[in-house]
């Protein structure tokens, strides 16, 4: 299964990298919002985890331009932030998010969440 | 004074001696025409009957003459006898007529005469007779007798016919004497009834001129005093009684008037003491108004403070202003002999002999200081409550008079309120002076409105935030002053100033009420909230940002570890992620350092410890840790061979280099050359850290040095940092004294600059 991890902090990506490790899964990196877009729009992944403060494109604007698009809006979009507040969750919903990851997060709890988009993908299919 | 009664009893006593003066004329008058009458009567009746016994002498006369006549002829005796009969009765009328004509002396000669014709008559009838008896008839003897007889007969007839004539004529002048004497006493008794009469006008003339004009003009002027006219004198012109009694009336008239005028006075004085709205002017106004009265030419007031004690508040009429400090410096003795009991009491107290009162040597010298000798206080009560007191002061020796105390006692009544009305004045004005100089000089806005809407008025602060002048703002509507912008109803709201400038601001608004409750305005306090607002949003931000950038390295801390307890992995990628968990851990604190350093240094906590530094060797020592880390980059060090013994807080110009050092490695991700250069430069040394690296644009350079910023560049982001580093380095140099400067081309590399002086006389020293 093909994911995308958008992040400006290296090291994060590096841990999603480590976390999902020898399951089979591709993942692509992206290091700011634009490059996130670009790269779900070209390799349409199942799903996308964002971060919300990211350079030149806020996470929350790149996941509601993926909603708004017939073609990838389907997409699984988790928002992956280091704010905690109500409001940016609210925010993260609002702007389409299928669910919510707040920093710092457990990579488990990552790892259940991915498997089960890839088993309801394979149900699907 | 007398003089009218006695003047009356001799005037009543005139009249009595008049009216018996009067009745005794009346009565001498009657009683004399009476006596005259009477005498006249019997002189008339005399007259009457000398007259009868006269003309019966005749009748004998011619009874004589004609028995003679008729003896002579006939020679009857009868006739004879009748002749002598008649004879005698002749003799006997003289004797009568004599007897009675001898009260008329003038009568008797007369009667004397034909007496003695008669005599010769008579002889010559005898002589007849004889000759007819001796001769008879138609002798020639008895013609010479007989002619001779007739002779005398005429002559005895005409004598006897005149003393009748003069008897009738007689008794004809005392019927006419009788007359005249009734005239007299009817006279007599008309001329003293006129002089009585005229006695009695006189006295009613007398009488009005000397009691009853003066009683009307007493009656009139006592009717004026009366009717309240106090201005007419009253004058009579007269000496006596009632002159007295107008001259009484004059004297009560006078005092009266002079009461009339010191009340017109003391009212006066109310209405004046009324407008006195300082106490300097109501001492003033009080020692004008009553000095004609009472001839007190200084005055003192003192005005009673809750505590009771009297405050001196105004002097008039001393020459020497400053003698109020000589009355202030002896307070502790004047206290002691004011009789304060006696004044609370509401008297008034008279010091006719001030000398003695001042039985202190500082209360002698006081009282000389004033050059007063006598004085009067008056308390200055209020409905009881008392207020003050006010000394009236004599520069002669003046003991108070009933009369003026008891004037003074009314004036003190007046001068009360007048001085309660004053002392609220001032109250009031103090209020509303602390009130006004709250307003204007409150850091808020505050405007003042009508009920109306309209602005009364506004403060300094409003003024500036509105770009009106409260001159130009008042009495135009509210909405025009103070023009506020809002997106929601009861949301924050933005004040749009006069020139369009926009403010932030907080309202709160107040209705104004009178006592009796209704409105009568509005007050409205702006404050400008830019200030809080800007903090806000910087506090927002540093939150939002410090809890980013502490919870990156914790969200790696807490993943690797969490993978590293949960899962297994090769070896290799156990320590790798045991290195991810350490440098997390390294950022973690570093950036908790940041911010206790930056907290620390804005709060003034941050106190450097100077001293003499080896520059050379500080920057060998930070360089040696980046030396062994930084494989990609060549540090270099150019020193020149003698440098200046440099001030500095060790710990602090090592933090200063670590940051500039690490930056250069930081921001230069392709590796390159490193170079810090130390330089003397006047009294400063300067020192610069050059690297090869991203470089800057000069936008990116604007806020470089600002909290939290961070060159919004992917190469930047990528490195990580909190933003807080070039702000504390910066912080630092400017607390030793020194300056912080970059240049940077993008692409070619960045130098930042830096100077520390070198002496010890550090510019901010400890801060």
């Amino acid at each position: 299964m093909k994911l995308l991890i958008a992040d400006d902090e290296p090291a994060v990506r590096a841990l999603v990298h480590v976390t999902l490790e020898g399951d089979d899964y591709e993942i692509l990196e992206a290091a700011d919002g634009v490059e996130a877009l670009e790269k779900a729009r070209d390799e349409s992944p199942r799903l996308v985890l964002l971060d919300i403060m990211m350079p030149r494109l806020d996470g929350l604007e790149v996941c509601r331009q993926l909603k708004a698009d017939p073609d990838t809006s389907d997409i699984v979009v988790v928002m992956l932030t280091a704010q905690a507040q109500e409001r940016d969750r609210d925010q993260g919903l609002a702007a389409g998010a299928d669910d919510y990851f707040t920093k710092p997060f457990s990579p488990l709890a990552l790892l259940n969440m991915v498997e089960r988009v890839r088993h309801n993908q394979s149900g699907a299919d | 004074m007398r003089r009218l009664r006695v003047q009356l009893t001799v005037l009543l006593a005139l009249l009595g001696l008049l009216v018996v003066a009067w009745g005794a004329a009346i009565f001498l008058g009657a009683r004399d025409a009476a006596r005259s009458s009477v005498s006249l009567q019997s002189t008339a009746e005399r007259v009457d009957l000398l007259r009868r016994a006269v003309t019966g002498l005749s009748r004998d006369f011619v009874s004589m003459e004609t028995s003679r006549r008729a003896y002579l002829l006939t020679g009857d005796k009868t006739a004879q006898l009748t002749h002598t009969r008649a004879e005698v009765e002749a003799d006997g009328g003289f004797r009568q007529v004599r007897a009675l004509s001898r009260r008329w002396q003038g009568l008797a000669p007369q009667v004397e005469q034909v007496a003695d014709e008669y005599r010769a008559w008579v002889r010559a009838g005898h002589t007849e007779l004889k000759a007819k008896e001796r001769h008879g008839a138609m002798s020639d003897a008895l013609m010479t007798a007989g002619g001779r007889a007739d002779h005398h007969f005429q002559e005895l007839w005409a004598r006897q016919t005149n003393l009748e004539d003069r008897l009738a004529g007689s008794q004809r002048a005392y019927a006419r004497s009788q007359d005249r004497t009734y005239e007299a006493a009817q006279t007599l008794a008309v001329r003293t009834a006129l002089m009585l009469l005229a006695a009695l006008v006189l006295l009613a003339i007398w009488l009005r001129r000397a009691v009853g004009a003066p009683a009307d003009a007493l009656r009139s002027a006592s009717g004026r005093l009366a009717g309240g006219d106090l201005e007419t004198p009253v004058t009579l012109g007269v000496e006596n009684e009632l002159g007295a009694v107008a001259s009484d009336l004059e004297t009560m008239r006078r005092r009266l008037a002079g009461r009339m005028e010191a009340l017109e006075r003391l009212r006066h004085l109310s209405a004046q003491v009324v407008g006195a709205t300082s106490l300097q002017r109501l001492a003033e106004v009080v020692l004008t108004g009553l000095q004609p009265e009472i001839g007190a030419t200084r005055a003192v007031l003192g005005a009673a403070r809750p505590v009771g004690d009297l405050v001196l508040r105004a002097l008039a009429g001393f020459p020497d202003p400053a003698v109020a400090d000589d009355i202030v410096k002896a307070d502790d003795e004047i206290r002691q002999v004011l009789p304060m009991a006696t004044l609370r009491a509401g008297q008034v107290v008279g010091m006719a002999d001030l000398d003695r009162v001042a039985t202190s040597p500082a209360l002698h010298e006081l009282v000389a200081r004033m050059g007063v000798a006598s004085l009067a206080l008056v308390p200055l009560l209020s409905r009881g409550r008392f207020l003050g007191v006010l000394a009236l002061c004599w520069t002669e020796r003046h003991p108070l008079d009933r009369e003026q105390e008891a004037l003074l006692g009314l004036a003190g009544n007046q001068i009360a309120g007048a001085l309660e009305a004053a002392l609220r004045l001032e109250e009031a004005e103090r209020a509303a002076g602390e009130a006004r100089a709250v307003f204007y000089a409150i850091a808020d806005g505050v405007l003042l409105s009508d009920p109306y809407g309209r602005v009364t008025a506004m403060n300094r602060a409003l003024e500036a935030l509105t770009g009106w002048t409260e001159a130009e703002a008042r009495g135009r509507p509210y909405a025009e002053v103070l023009p506020l912008a809002t997106d929601q109803v009861g949301g924050p709201a933005d004040l749009v100033s006069r020139y369009g400038r926009k403010v932030p601001v907080a309202v709160s608004s107040a209705p104004i009420f009178d006592l009796r409750g209704r409105v009568v305005g509005g007050v409205d306090v702006i404050r400008d909230v830019s200030r809080e607002r800007e903090i806000d949003e910087v506090k927002s931000a540093l939150i939002s940002t410090v809890s980013h950038e502490l919870r990156t390295p914790l969200t790696l801390i807490h993943g690797f570890a969490e993978l590293l307890v949960l899962r297994d992995m090769p070896v290799e990628r156990q320590r790798s992620s045991a290195v991810e968990i350490l440098d997390a851990s390294r950022r973690l604190a570093r950036l908790i350092d940041d911010l206790l350093s930056v907290s620390r240094m804005e709060s003034g906590r941050l106190v450097l410890d100077p001293r003499p530094l080896d520059l050379a060797a500080v920057v060998e020592r930070i360089l040696s840790p980046f030396r062994a880390m930084a494989a990609k980059h060549t540090l270099r060090t150019k020193l020149p061979t003698s440098l200046p013994v440099v001030w500095g807080d060790p710990d602090k110009v090592e933090q200063i280099l670590t940051n500039l050092v690490g930056n250069a490695i930081k921001y230069s991700p392709g590796g390159g050359e490193v170079l810090v250069t130390v330089e003397l430069d006047g009294d400063t040394v300067q020192v610069s850290v050059r690297d090869q690296g991203i470089g800057m644009s000069p936008r990116d350079m604007g806020q470089l040095f600002e909290k939290f910023y961070r060159v919004d560049r992917e190469e930047v982001r990528r490195t990580g940092g909190t933003g807080l580093g070039l702000y504390i380095t910066k912080r630092l140099v400017e607390m030793h004294g020194g300056r912080l400067w970059a240049e940077s081309w993008p692409g070619v590399g960045s130098v930042f600059r830096f100077t520390l002086p070198t002496s010890d006389e550090l510019a901010g020293s400890g801060r």
